[in-house]
């Protein structure tokens, strides 16, 4: 398995992984995540090259271990259909 | 669920494709933009310009956001970096980014505290372990890095952390869009709508486009058959006299956005009566700044910025390219003094300029014996 088949599902959302996220500035390459846990404001994610990440759920609401996220600079932007 | 392969699959690519030569009518020319930067590499990328017939041009839109900040922008930032006891963060890709002494890695190399940041939390969280010292975050971006600016305000002042300020440089595309829609020198036919932004902003902010202007604009993803399919979608549109706004990347982008990121854009942010956009120049509301119950963390109001105004390179033509008037290789300095070794223009150091996709895209494959279409389009 190569590394970026962790989570082939993620593909379809774009190229950039946690640690390669293409411009950061621009961010309209966000990197898609599968979360594995939450806490109370964060969730420990990893992307399809399998890179892990405390991301902040700010913004998307009542996040569930499976759920399919699309991140940008360490912030949670949107859910994304397909996960749990 | 779909997986990649689907949105890759030479079939259904050959598919649309065969589609999109169908639609185009052979007797018009098709000026479609891509406003994104991450469209402008996927498009490169994927080789998408060889599949679509000679009459659909696709041009280079001004989403890249280190690519529209002025000079004079980056020499105020790094004014507020040279001052005594400060900690100036930035992202990796402002690091190469020229000011007219020198870039904010030269800066360093004089003795300036200059550091780089994959986020601002992180350099919040500097602040957090530096309190003798001031930590200032560079912030540029568009919608999908204010909320992150915005979060990071938030948690500053919820924490009482107070040696931290933010100098704000983000911007928004919808003022952008509409100053290109109003440039005398430009003629398009619909855009491709930026993706991630949207998940932001969501669709509604550019019913102007199709309700004012008559354009089409279809919001898409970044995989090859979303993009013709986007590209299709919009000449659907212009076929049947149509001009909507239409979400081709539903499966990520809702139509109203993320209600709660644009809820702490609003609390944190105030628009600027005007911005300067290079390229584009002065557009009014097209950016923000820190609102008065964030000041305390507003740079600007921190430090004597001294609000630098500095002309481009005069042989550079980036103003041009950022419209869309010029294609990347119709610049003078395009892959001889301005290469992304030693760029003189920013659209060649942003990893998302159009000069730096192009360059790694096209310009190399082109030297390397094959043609491309693209380079021998004429300026409009």
């Amino acid at each position: 398995m190569r590394p970026t088949d962790v989570h082939p599902e993620l593909a379809q959302y774009g190229s950039c992984t946690l640690d390669r996220d293409g411009c950061v500035t621009c961010g309209d390459v966000a990197v898609p995540v599968v979360v594995l846990e939450v806490y109370e404001q964060e969730a420990l994610c990893e992307d399809r090259a399998g890179n892990r990440a405390r991301i902040a759920l700010d913004f998307v609401p009542e996040v569930r271990p499976g759920d399919l996220l699309l991140v940008h600079l360490g912030v949670a932007l949107a859910r994304i259909e397909g996960g749990a | 669920m779909r997986y990649v392969d689907e949105l890759r699959d030479p079939r259904l690519i050959r598919s649309v494709a065969a589609e999109i030569a169908r639609l185009a009518d052979p007797d018009r020319h098709y000026r479609i933009m891509e406003v994104c930067g991450g469209h402008t590499h996927a498009i490169y990328r994927h080789g998408l310009t060889e599949l679509l017939p000679p009459n659909i041009e696709l041009v280079h839109g001004p989403g890249c956001p280190v690519c529209v900040l002025p000079m004079g922008r980056i020499d105020d930032g790094l004014a507020i970096a040279d001052q005594p006891g400060v900690i100036f963060t930035a992202f990796g890709d402002m690091m190469r980014v020229p000011g007219r002494n020198g870039t904010p890695l030269e800066h360093q190399a004089r003795g300036a505290d200059v550091r780089m940041v994959y986020s601002p939390l992180d350099a919040l969280k500097l602040a957090q372990a530096n309190p003798e010292k001031h930590v200032v975050f560079f912030a540029i971006g568009f919608e999908t890095t204010a909320p992150s600016t915005a979060l990071t305000l938030q948690r500053a002042k919820a924490l009482g952390v107070r040696n931290f300020s933010v100098f704000c440089n983000h911007v928004l595309i919808v003022p952008a869009i509409r100053a290109i829609l109003d440039s005398p020198d430009m003629r398009l036919d619909g855009f491709i709508g930026p993706g991630h932004v949207s998940t932001v902003i969501g669709c509604r902010p550019y019913l102007f486009v199709a309700r004012d202007y008559g354009k089409p604009l279809v919001v898409s993803g970044f995989e090859p058959l979303d993009i013709l399919q986007s590209i299709l979608m919009i000449l659907r549109q212009l076929a049947e006299g149509r001009a909507e706004v239409e979400n081709q990347y539903r499966r990520v982008v809702p139509w109203d956005g993320n209600p709660a990121a644009l809820r702490a854009m609003a609390a944190v942010f105030e628009l600027r009566p005007y911005f300067e956009w290079r390229g584009l120049g002065f557009i009014s509301q097209s950016a923000l700044k820190i609102a008065p119950a964030y000041a305390e963390w507003d740079a600007e109001a921190r430090f004597a910025v001294p609000g630098i105004r500095v002309t481009d390179p005069k042989a550079a033509q980036c103003g041009e390219v950022l419209k869309g008037v010029l294609k990347p290789p119709q610049c003078k300095l395009f892959g001889r003094e301005c290469t992304p070794e030693h760029p003189i223009g920013a659209l060649m150091v942003s990893s998302e300029g159009a000069c730096a996709a192009y360059y790694h895209y096209v310009h190399r494959l082109a030297t390397a014996g094959r043609s491309d279409r693209c380079a021998r389009q004429q300026p409009v």
